[in-house]
């Protein structure tokens, strides 16, 4: 079944592994074959902490996307989060000779060389640099410079970026396997693709990814990529703060939450309670609704408090025109929507994978966004692809440019 | 979670004031004072004592001491002790007038060559004399420098032992190992130099800093005691988003610290913590909780807090010990901790505290206070807290070697009782139940997360539950 546009999207994530295997149709839509997927070991807040273990666990997940998709997987896209991702936007700049006033080609490259020319910390290596706009001669707002007219050519870029050595752990669990790493993509924004629409974009939107470990965004205005970045709290501390909090274990507190768990207040009546069933090991325990409600709620106002503070450092926030759209494992938390525009003051939405179809139960749930994801930035990256293989990649890391 | 008052700096604290002097002897002692000036001290007078002129005039102290006028004429003491010697017996007067009015006085000097073997042990004298408090600073010769140099400098510092309270010794064979083969000799040198500043700046700033949990002179000489010692030393600082974990790497990083391996070996460990008025109670804990990895149990953690508003948004850790070298001094001074905590020193406890009240009167009133206050505001706190932490006690073992300090108070008294009105009036007896009192937080609780690069976003580690950090109370 060797098709080249078959196209396979990978994300070691905190709580699960998920691979999607994906097809992209000559009318440009994306089609999903098959997932496969398999409980996560050995990764917190969304990196590696223990090799051989989550090697075998992305090993389960791809063999199972194998079986359920019929396909031999050679080759991957990787997703990338974890705390030490930063990102930031920067100008760059080009000045045409004075005997030529028609950008080409090579001034475009030569102004994403300039842009990406930033000092970052020696460790860390670029990720991604997303141009956002162009400006010839002071005009804002210009997609396509080649072939305009003008002498002064800049580009704004947001650039993402993250310590070598840890994107690096990932690539070679993968690499190990032995599957080839086509490259690799920070979640949100993998996530981001398949979320939104290009009109979402343009209005400008917020894509929060809230997974078990981490929690990634990306702040979309005027179709360019402004603000994004992962923030390492997710459903993990949800389920360690449940736990601690009624003092039960931690299977037990991630069930509660994934079954009981809200995120509003008030809505329970006084004195509702929840019966914990007794199992071998554990006695059984009534715990009031209201209490369990107030754990989760805290965790979440506090963690979109935090993600709030960080957005409005730059004045994007307060313009989105879409709004807000919650992803992620964690989306299927009731009531975070209503939190999430309690807080950010513009409406917000749960939200899946829209622009793909195939497998519906997939596409559907909102903890395959970003894998799916993968695949949809997979599909953009093929119209230009450069030659496979995975020195590639770790030249890039090395070099620090791509 | 408790925050740590910010208002908390108060004025009468910034009041008090303690004159130290730092007094270098030798060409060693005066390269290292003025690596210190250069590096920049406050609140220190500096005298530099040389026989030789020529260093004395090129030394950018503002007081200048030149000894044997007559014996060495202006030259250096050719490294002979004896010479050394009688040209700080020649220049007794002055040096005494150098060193009066002071409460506390650093020596430092370069052990092994004439003036420095000879002469700061004299010096010593004269400042124990004067009715300070005496901690000297000094470098061991390189092994290459000969055997005769080497017995001048242990004769030298068995009798700067006698005089100085605690003597801090730098092995220079040490500092080569550390520094790159390929590095210049100078270096190597600068290294000592270097060391011994920090370690006298970080000693200055630990005692006139106003702290929380503020550190005396005395759980300084604690961590100091171990005579003829190898003296483990490091400082850091950061301001970056997981500062405390920062500044605790950066300060286990230096050479005297072997990345902390030293630590572990060692009976007492002083660390202070320092930072603006945005410093949070977990960020401390999580420090003192990564530190507690490096030592053992029986370790007596002797632990200060300061709130600077210098500071701004760095955070500053200091860690003083000692390694002793020689295994009879372990003996001495170690029986094993849980029997401090318990039964003989309990009786023998009050004993040393009996000179308490006299202290008390002799500081102003004030002084005791603070330090009490937040004891009885935390323990209702540490009650509601510690319920919730019952489930993971890892985080215990230290605090059963807080309760070792009745040991280091028993073991000090004849110092105590033998020394000095002034040094008295600088120990803070009443710091020892604040902090136990205040340790009593370090069980974090993380839960999955223990293991874990902890998540500190704005001083708040985000791996302890909201709910514990704001305070609220779940059933």
């Amino acid at each position: 079944m060797a098709n080249n546009n078959l196209m396979v999207g990978l994300e070691i994530g905190t709580s699960k592994i998920c691979v999607v295997v994906g097809e992209s149709r000559p009318d440009g839509t994306l089609k999903i074959l098959g997932v496969g997927e398999a409980p996560s070991r050995g990764v917190r807040k969304g990196e590696i902490v223990d090799f051989e273990t989550a090697m075998k666990c992305v090993h389960e997940a791809v063999v199972d996307a194998e079986q359920k998709s019929d396909v031999m997987i050679k080759s991957v896209y990787v997703a990338v989060a974890g705390s030490h991702l930063q990102s930031f936007s920067n100008r760059g700049c080009v000045m045409l000779p004075e005997d030529r006033d028609e950008i080409d080609e090579q001034d475009v490259e030569d102004v994403k060389i300039n842009a990406r020319e930033v000092s970052i910390p020696a460790q860390n290596a670029f990720l991604h640099s997303i141009i956002q706009h162009y400006q010839v001669d002071g005009q804002q707002g210009v997609l396509n410079p080649v072939g305009m007219l003008g002498q002064k050519l800049e580009a704004d870029f947001h650039i993402i970026h993250g310590v070598r050595t840890r994107i690096q752990n990932t690539i070679r669990c993968v690499k190990e396997l032995p599957l080839e790493v086509e490259d690799v993509v920070f979640s949100g924004l993998a996530s981001a693709q398949v979320v939104l629409t290009q009109q979402e974009k343009d209005l400008g939107a917020l894509v929060i990814d809230m997974g078990g470990g981490t929690t990634d965004y990306v702040l979309y205005s005027e179709g360019a990529v402004r603000q994004s970045g992962c923030l390492a709290v997710g459903g993990d501390h949800i389920t360690n703060d449940i736990s601690m909090g009624l003092r039960i274990p931690m299977a037990r507190a991630e069930k509660l939450k994934i079954e009981e768990g809200s995120c509003v207040l008030g809505n329970c009546l006084p004195g509702e309670m929840i019966l914990l069933k007794d199992d071998s090991g554990f006695a059984g325990k009534e715990i009031e609704c209201e209490t369990l409600n107030t754990i989760i709620y805290l965790r979440l106002r506090e963690a979109f408090e935090l993600l709030k503070r960080r957005l409005e450092q730059e004045p994007y926030l307060g313009y989105l025109g879409a709004g807000v759209f919650i992803t992620g494992g964690c989306s299927l938390l009731s009531g975070i929507d209503h939190l999430a525009s309690e807080i950010f003051e513009i409406p917000a939405n749960l939200t899946h994978a829209q622009t793909a179809w195939g497998v519906t139960s997939a596409v559907e749930n909102p903890q395959f966004s970003t894998a799916i994801g993968l695949v949809k930035f997979a599909q953009v990256m093929d119209v230009d692809r450069p030659p496979r293989g995975f020195s590639r990649i770790f030249g890039r890391l090395f070099s620090g440019k791509r | 979670m408790i925050q740590l008052n910010k208002n908390y700096s108060l004025p009468e604290r910034l009041a008090e004031f303690i004159p130290i002097k730092i007094a270098s002897v030798g060409g060693a002692g005066l390269n290292a004072l003025d690596r210190i000036i250069l590096d920049g001290l406050e609140r220190a007078d500096v005298v530099a004592i040389n026989t030789d002129v020529q260093s004395l005039t090129s030394s950018v102290a503002t007081r200048k001491v030149q000894l044997g006028r007559s014996v060495s004429r202006g030259l250096g003491a050719g490294g002979d002790p004896e010479v050394g010697y009688q040209a700080a017996l020649e220049s007794a007067d002055e040096i005494r007038e150098a060193l009066a009015d002071t409460d506390v006085i650093f020596i430092c000097a370069g052990l092994g060559g004439g003036t420095g073997s000879g002469a700061a042990p004299y010096v010593a004298q004269a400042a124990r004399e004067a009715g300070a408090l005496v901690i000297a600073f000094v470098t061991l010769p390189f092994a290459f420098e000969g055997k005769r140099r080497n017995a001048q400098a242990r004769e030298a510092l068995a009798r700067i032992s006698e005089f100085a309270h605690a003597v801090v010794c730098f092995e220079n064979d040490r500092m080569a190992d550390l520094m790159a083969p390929q590095a210049g000799i100078h270096q190597a040198f600068a290294m000592a130099d270097i060391t011994i500043s920090q370690s006298v700046r970080s000693i200055v700033n630990l005692v006139h800093r106003p702290g929380l949990i503020r550190i005396g002179f005395d759980d300084l000489l604690s961590a100091l005691r171990t005579r003829n010692s190898r003296c483990l030393f490091g400082y850091g600082e950061s301001d970056s988003d997981n500062r405390a974990h920062d500044a605790l790497t950066q300060a286990l990083k230096n050479p005297l610290m072997d990345r902390g391996r030293m630590l572990a070996d060692s009976t007492h460990v002083l660390v202070q913590v320092a930072g603006g008025p945005g410093m949070t109670l977990s960020e401390v804990e999580i420090l003192m909780q990564e530190l507690g990895r490096h030592v053992s149990d029986q370790t007596q953690i002797l632990f200060g807090a300061v709130v600077d508003g210098r500071l701004g948004d760095r955070l500053g850790v200091t860690i003083i010990s000692s390694l002793s070298a020689e295994e009879d001094a372990v003996l001495l001074q170690t029986p094993p901790a849980p029997s401090n905590a318990t039964s003989s020193p309990a009786c023998e406890h009050y004993e040393p505290v009996t000179p308490q009240p006299e202290l008390q009167s002799e500081e102003p009133a004030v002084e005791s206070v603070p330090v009490e206050e937040p004891v009885p505001a935390d323990e209702p706190m540490a009650a509601e807290a510690l319920p919730a932490a019952t489930p993971l006690s890892t985080e215990t073992p230290p605090i059963p070697t807080r309760n070792g300090e009745p040991e280091y108070l028993i073991s000090k008294p004849h110092e105590k009782s033998t020394s000095w009105k002034e040094e008295k009036a600088f120990t803070e007896k009443p710091a020892p139940p604040a902090k136990q009192e205040v340790l009593q937080f370090e069980p974090v609780t993380r839960g999955r997360f223990e293991k874990s690069e902890p998540t500190i976003i704005e001083g708040e580690d985000l791996d302890v539950p909201t709910y514990l950090r704001k305070n609220v109370k779940v059933k």
